[in-house]
């Protein structure tokens, strides 16, 4: 379909020794929201990595745009437009929140990064408060905040989520869903892991849940579809 | 006396300063200390002494090729033998680390076995005074070089879009990833630059120590006392740390015993690590486990 912006067909993918993907189907249109919903070690974060090149399938096709991009590795996706908030964030922790930021858009150009600097000072107001204050001082969720301002540093055409509020205290679990409000409010699209169904369900256009490497179920989000259903279907 | 044994020392510290600013370029893009790098060091020295003696080649073009051939052969040892292992232990990387070196030692002895060669006299020879100093005009061009060297990497690491790129690498490899940065080729590019920088350590040192192919062990086991010293990861630390250890050696040998001269490195380590694991401008190692 001409609005599929990414479209995953039958990944297979894993670890040396160890595959966790079997035939894995999926699609994300432009400026939805899809979340990835399952127990721990289903695969979510594995499908993640497989779209941002940090893990290389072995079978199936990944094709972002038309183009197929599975197996390119990750800098190269990257400059396809899709970018990644990791479950660990890896930050910089020794830079400051703008030196973060700026090594987000490294391969726009000054004037763009520039641009980008702006608009994420604008939308993420208490990081350019603390614009020189060194990311490992910082709070879980005040770096969760870093991370995906530095993924939207690069301006990316699919931004990935893994976990975007893991760990964090319900305060900055409220911020994060808010920020995912606004990121879905300015047509950003988004695939992304989360393991709070409620943040998940208020932010998200569609669902898939995964179960030992397969997609069990998938559906669209507001149509019936039962948390407590969704839950039964991850763990039972 | 002792501004003769202080002028002497600096210089002497300048020359395993230049050795562990190599070094530290090499572990700030990939945290891996290179166990092998005084054999870089040597085999730098030995194919300047191959080109200049046998070949007959003018001195600046042999140093130039030299540089460019180590620094080429920096590039494969990480693409064929350290990349490949990257996501192992780090032991792993060490011990590889080790075995190129030693490979390199080996090739040079089944060549030359244990003779010690004269290297060609490229620096100016001779001595003047400085009020009751002796100076060197070879010393000089050695010290100036390692001001020159930390000054070039300061303001490459600290004050470009490159050491920005760099310390993001040092600090987050993934992270680089994350932001776009090509991590296997940067790490492949300094890989070459740390060993291009050997064989400009290895040409400085040759003059001074001879040329034979264990010249590497007495060289990396200063180079490492001198980042124990200054701190892992930092260049003014590995700058000043040779110097110091120049100095160290100079000022025990003449006032305690010249046989302590050969251990003065590894007390200093010993010491350094007890007192403060981190060095004199060095912060909490960052370690790939």
């Amino acid at each position: 379909m001409a609005d599929e912006l990414l479209i995953a067909e039958k990944i297979e993918a894993g670890y040396p020794g160890k595959q966790i993907l079997f035939g894995v189907d999926f699609s994300v249109r432009k400026g939805e929201v899809v979340v990835l919903l399952g127990a721990n070690g289903s695969g979510k974060s594995t499908v993640l990595n497989a779209v941002s090149g940090f893990i290389k399938p072995f079978g199936g096709r990944m094709l972002f745009n038309g183009q197929n991009i599975a197996g390119l590795p990750s800098h190269q996706i990257f400059r396809h437009g899709i970018a990644q908030v990791s479950q660990a964030r890896d930050l910089f922790p020794d830079m400051s929140v703008e030196d973060n930021l700026t090594l987000g858009a490294s391969q726009r150009g000054a004037a763009k990064a520039a641009e980008s600097r702006t608009a994420v000072y604008r939308d993420f107001p208490r990081l350019g408060e603390r614009r020189g204050q060194i990311v490992r001082t910082m709070s879980g969720g005040e770096q969760q905040m870093v991370a995906i301002a530095r993924a939207l540093m690069s301006g990316p055409l699919l931004l990935l989520l893994d976990e975007p509020s893991g760990g964090l205290a319900p305060k900055f679990v409220d911020e994060i869903a808010q920020i995912m409000a606004r990121l879905k409010q300015g047509g950003i699209t988004i695939l992304m892991v989360e393991q709070n169904i409620k943040l998940a369900f208020d932010t998200a256009d569609r669902f898939l849940v995964l179960k030992d490497g397969t997609v069990a179920e998938r559906g669209d989000v507001g149509q019936g579809v039962s948390q407590e259903e969704i839950v039964r279907t991850i763990y039972l | 006396m002792l501004a003769q044994l202080l002028v002497s020392g600096v210089s002497q510290g300048a020359l395993y300063a230049l050795v562990a600013l190599a070094m530290t370029v090499i572990y700030r893009a990939t945290t891996v200390i290179n166990f092998g790098h005084g054999d870089l060091v040597m085999a730098g020295a030995f194919v300047v002494y191959l080109l200049v003696v046998l070949a007959g080649a003018p001195f600046l073009i042999s140093a130039l090729l030299a540089v460019v051939l180590l620094f080429a052969f920096g590039v494969a040892v990480y693409k064929g033998l350290i990349r490949p292992i990257m996501a192992g232990p780090h032991l792993a990387l060490a011990m590889m680390a080790v075995a190129v070196g030693y490979a390199l030692r080996g090739l040079a002895r089944v060549v030359w076995g244990r003779e010690v060669l004269p290297f060609p006299k490229v620096l100016p020879q001779g001595t003047f005074m400085v009020g009751p100093v002796i100076l060197a005009p070879s010393d000089l061009i050695v010290t100036g070089s390692v001001i020159a060297t930390v000054a070039i990497l300061a303001i490459v690491f600290y004050a470009t879009r490159l050491g920005k790129t760099a310390q993001a690498v040092f600090q987050s490899e993934r992270g680089a990833a994350l932001v776009g940065i090509n991590v296997s080729a940067f790490q492949g590019t300094m890989w070459g630059i740390g060993a291009a920088m050997a064989a400009l350590g290895g040409i400085l040192i040759a003059p001074v120590t001879l040329l034979y192919p264990d010249l590497a062990a007495s060289t990396l086991i200063r180079a490492f006392a001198a980042m124990t010293l200054g701190g892992f990861g930092s260049f003014l630390g590995a700058a000043v740390g040779g110097m110091l250890l120049g100095l160290s050696e100079l000022l025990v040998g003449a006032y305690i015993s010249s046989k302590l001269i050969d251990i003065t490195a590894y007390l200093i380590i010993i010491g350094v690590l007890l007192i403060r694991p981190s060095g004199l401008f060095g912060r909490q190692a960052v370690v790939r486990v």
